[in-house]
């Protein structure tokens, strides 16, 4: 038996070698170039499927350029590259090359290379006679002017958010941090759509297993084209089943550059306008980068109002849910009247008269974004004021209710992080139901099911319930609340840090130390 | 020693996390109504039976650690093992599982019992037991660090329910206390064996303790540990004694639920449905901790994968919790299992740390004459 496996084996792995080996000769001559013209434009022409928009020109006899109209810059074409070219009569690719005023031009033997080259803005230059081709890159530089970050606009800090670009994007956290520490990896993602994806992090502060680790996430990705980072979030995130996104997808700049100066990773898509940040904790995801701004006080309030805001959005349409359901004996006496006065006209019972509510306002909420903003408005008013009042005066729902709802759907956009207030607003519903059935057991059961949820995930492998378990109480100076800044001076251990302080810390009060020394 | 217990150190936990789990371990379903029963033996010293029940736990821990730290990185299973032998090792293994198990149900049965009594009398006990049994199963297979997890939240986020006591406080007659010292030392000594349900638990530690990073300083972290659960104790019995005469007393079951019967806020009235809501998350440390235990014992006896035994665990205590039905029952099972804790959890540890320094004695006066 054993002898059959082995002869089954060897007997399949030949014409497997056979097949490499003819592909390997396949490989190699469509790689070289052709020092002949008519047969290098052909076969050009035939990658690219004779593509419209792909033009030959001529310059010399001997010289030709190729490259797709709608990618290169023609500006810089007409006034360098051709320009250049006109006046030179000496014919050699060496030549040429030095000849050209563009920066970032080189010589290339390889013709898949100079395809790909060409789908990003590259003008090959053929000489005739010769199998090296120039390739100089002029891509168009068409992209948005910077704009502010609409969804995660804040009064006080920068008001720059990243656009489509990948390069502006780059140079903007460059701007940022000036540090040739700062690693740029470039990792290409999509067998079809071919995207650049860049890995940002500073040498020295991050941890180098977190890297490895990312790294090795983004290259074993198999997919045909990755067109937002969002996408990308969903594929590298440690449990991708959960409804808690793992990593932050932020349009901020500054907001990235804080992070990756805590220690964390950093990956940027070309083409879209959110940067991921990882590892990120579960309790950071309502963190803003403008409490960093703010005076420590004045922070510290801003974080506990949006963390109660978050118990509040969660717990208190299934606390009113179950109290009114079952637990009548829980609201004090003063407080029932008023309850079952403005109940008193409502047929329905509280669950179905929650669940209608909330989804009026998920149904507001969705209409909101989907329609162009000069109608936006109006329909906001319409909704909230029309729909509002005549569900009371109609009978279909109560006061009180409206109010709670209200109140839950308002508290739920104080989170900072748009996916996380879209995970605080949808976690309601299943409560509600739970409450609707077995009263404050239900919301209970809920409630540890997402605690110990929380305590499942990790992000890139570091805690999620950070830094409150595993306990780690140094960091708690820069969590619920936000410490004064001589007090956070060490970096959050959450990210491993190879260099665990931010700055040395100083005295607190610099100017009675100095009277002291008088 | 050929069956100790190596670990990663990402496996391992700090020690400071024992007091979490220690602590958790010990209070759950037994605070409930502890008053009562000590209180029929002890009358108004009852507090001194609870003290005394906490100062014993505090020795028997100190034998635990004692024994453990003779076999620098083992559990109570591998012990059994190399003192007794493989079969009688084995053996006692069984008892042990027996053991958690029995403390897993009992814990399940009273709370659910708690639940039907106080907040829905119409809720079956199967979907009750099912939907605990489920979050436990989720916990439980998210590993030790989740367990750990749970427990450290439990404390976190039902810290807030201890100074609820101040309310009682105001209708309190601390006359009722006095005689100090009138019942005779032997109905205060049996308070203290009638403790045992209630403050059992921590032997947790004889199954987590080669899962501790820095072991020097498990002394430390289960000591306070202790601590905090006897403090809490004993001012909840104070509590109860002055607030509660002693007729009315020997008739509550539930003492401490009766106790937040009275707790008015603004927007909040009849408390008590509240805290026995909330009390799942207090009784989840102690469910997770003894089916964890109750594993970490099996896998030494039999092959078996964490998801398959928390599945066939789950379904035993499922059926179980079918069978006993009404509160005489329960209150037959609690009594039943409260004398065996007793001889397992206060008298054996002795018998074991005794016997295993007897063993060593031998073993190296052996290897010295050799």
């Amino acid at each position: 038996m054993f002898n059959k496996k082995f002869k089954l084996s060897s007997a399949k792995k030949q014409p497997a070698a056979e097949g490499e080996k003819s592909k390997e000769n396949e490989e190699k001559t469509k790689s070289t170039i052709s020092p002949l013209k008519s047969v290098f434009i052909k076969s050009v022409g035939n990658a690219v499927h004779n593509s419209s928009d792909l033009k030959v020109k001529s310059i010399h006899p001997n010289l030709t350029l190729i490259y797709i109209d709608n990618l290169v810059d023609g500006e810089v074409l007409k006034k360098h590259i051709i320009h250049d070219l006109l006046g030179n009569t000496s014919e050699s690719p060496e030549n040429v090359l030095s000849v050209l005023s563009i920066p970032n031009a080189k010589l290339s033997g390889e013709i898949d290379g100079a395809i790909t080259g060409m789908m990003d803005g590259t003008v090959l230059i053929h000489v005739e006679g010769y199998s090296q081709i120039v390739l100089a890159n002029i891509p168009t530089k068409e992209s948005r002017a910077l704009s502010t970050p609409e969804n995660e606009s804040q009064v006080i800090g920068s008001q720059v958010g990243f656009n489509e670009s990948l390069t502006t994007n780059i140079s903007l956290v460059r701007r940022y941090i000036k540090n040739p520490d700062l690693c740029n990896e470039e990792i290409k993602v999509g067998e079809r759509s071919n995207t650049a994806v860049s890995m940002l992090y500073i040498k020295g502060i991050a941890s180098e297993e977190m890297i490895n680790m990312l790294r090795q996430r983004i290259t074993d990705i198999k997919i045909d084209s990755l067109l937002d980072s969002s996408i990308l979030e969903q594929l590298i995130d440690d449990n991708s089943l959960s409804i808690f996104p793992q990593m932050l997808l932020t349009e901020r700049p500054d907001k990235l550059c804080s992070e990756l100066l805590n220690g964390k990773l950093g990956v940027i898509v070309d083409g879209s306008t959110m940067a991921i940040v990882a590892p990120h904790s579960f309790l950071e995801f309502f963190q803003s980068q403008e409490d960093i701004n703010l005076r420590w006080q004045i922070a510290t309030f801003a974080r506990l109002l949006r963390f109660s805001a978050v118990v509040l959005s969660i717990f208190l349409t299934p606390l009113y849910v179950a109290a009114l359901t079952f637990h009548y004996e829980v609201i004090p006496q003063t407080l029932l009247v008023t309850l079952s006065e403005s109940r008193s006209l409502v047929p329905f019972p509280p669950l179905f008269e929650a669940l209608l509510l909330e989804l009026i306002i998920e149904l507001l909420r969705e209409a909101g974004i989907r329609l162009p903003s000069k109608v936006g408005q109006t329909i906001g008013i319409v909704g909230g004021i029309v729909i509002g009042t005549a569900a009371v005066q109609a009978g279909i729902t109560s006061n009180i209710l409206i109010i709670i709802v209200a109140l839950g759907a308002l508290a739920s956009f104080t989170t900072p992080s748009y996916m996380m207030g879209n995970v605080i607003r949808i976690i309601r519903f299943p409560l509600i139901l739970l409450a609707g059935y077995w009263g404050f057991y239900g919301i209970m059961f809920g409630f540890c099911f997402i605690i110990i949820h929380l305590l499942r995930q990790t992000s890139l492998g570091s805690p999620y319930t950070a830094p409150f378990y595993p306990p780690r109480v140094k960091d708690w100076r820069d969590s619920i609340i936000r410490m004064p800044l001589p007090f956070t001076f060490k970096r959050p251990s959450n990210t491993r840090p190879e260099d665990e302080d931010k700055y040395e810390p100083g005295p607190v009060n610099p100017e009675k130390n100095e009277q002291k020394v008088e | 020693m050929k069956n100790s217990i190596q670990l990663s150190q990402k496996s391992t936990i700090n020690a400071f996390l024992l007091f979490f789990i220690i602590h958790t371990a010990q209070i759950g379903v037994g605070i409930h109504g502890f008053q009562r029963i000590i209180y029929q033996d002890a009358k108004h010293d009852a507090w001194i039976s609870v003290l005394l029940a906490g100062i014993a736990t505090h020795i028997i821990a100190f034998i635990m650690i004692k024994t453990l730290e003779m076999y620098s990185s083992n559990d109570l299973y591998g012990i059994h093992q190399d003192v007794f032998g493989k079969w009688i090792g084995n053996f006692f293994n069984i008892i042990y599982i027996l053991y958690c198990s029995a403390a897993f149900f009992s814990v399940l049965r009273n709370y659910i019992e708690v639940v039907q009594t106080w907040v829905f009398p119409n809720v079956n006990t199967w979907f009750l037991a099912a939907t605990l049994l489920l979050i436990v199963m989720y916990t439980f297979t998210g590993g030790l660090r989740v367990i750990v997890g749970v427990s450290f939240f439990s404390l976190i986020l039902s810290i807030w329910l201890l100074p609820m006591l101040v309310y009682p406080l105001k209708f309190m007659e601390p006359r009722s206390l006095l005689p100090i010292l009138e019942a005779d030392m032997s109905g205060i000594l049996k308070g203290v064996q009638s403790m045992t349900f209630t403050i059992i638990g921590f032997e947790v530690l004889n199954v987590i303790y080669p899962f501790i990073k820095d072991k020097n300083n498990v002394r430390k972290y289960v000591h306070l540990g202790l601590l905090a659960t006897t403090f809490i104790y004993v001012s909840v019995m104070l509590v109860s004694i002055t607030y509660f005469s002693g007729d009315l007393l020997t008739k509550t079951i539930w003492a401490t639920l009766s106790l937040f019967s009275i707790i008015k806020l603004p927007f909040v009235e009849r408390f008590e449905y509240i805290a026995v809501c909330f009390w799942m998350l207090i009784i989840l440390p102690n469910l997770c901790l003894y089916v964890w235990a109750a594993y970490r014992g099996t896998i030494r006896l039999v092959n078996v994968n964490a998801t398959k035994f928390v599945w066939i665990f789950s379904l035993s205590i499922f059926i179980a919790s079918l069978v006993v039905k009404n509160r005489t029952q329960i209150n037959m099972v609690n009594n039943y299992f409260g004398q065996v804790a007793f001889y397992v959890i206060f008298v054996y540890p002795i018998f074991l740390y005794v016997v295993a320094v007897v063993k060593r004695k031998f073993k190296s006066h052996k290897e010295q004459i050799e």
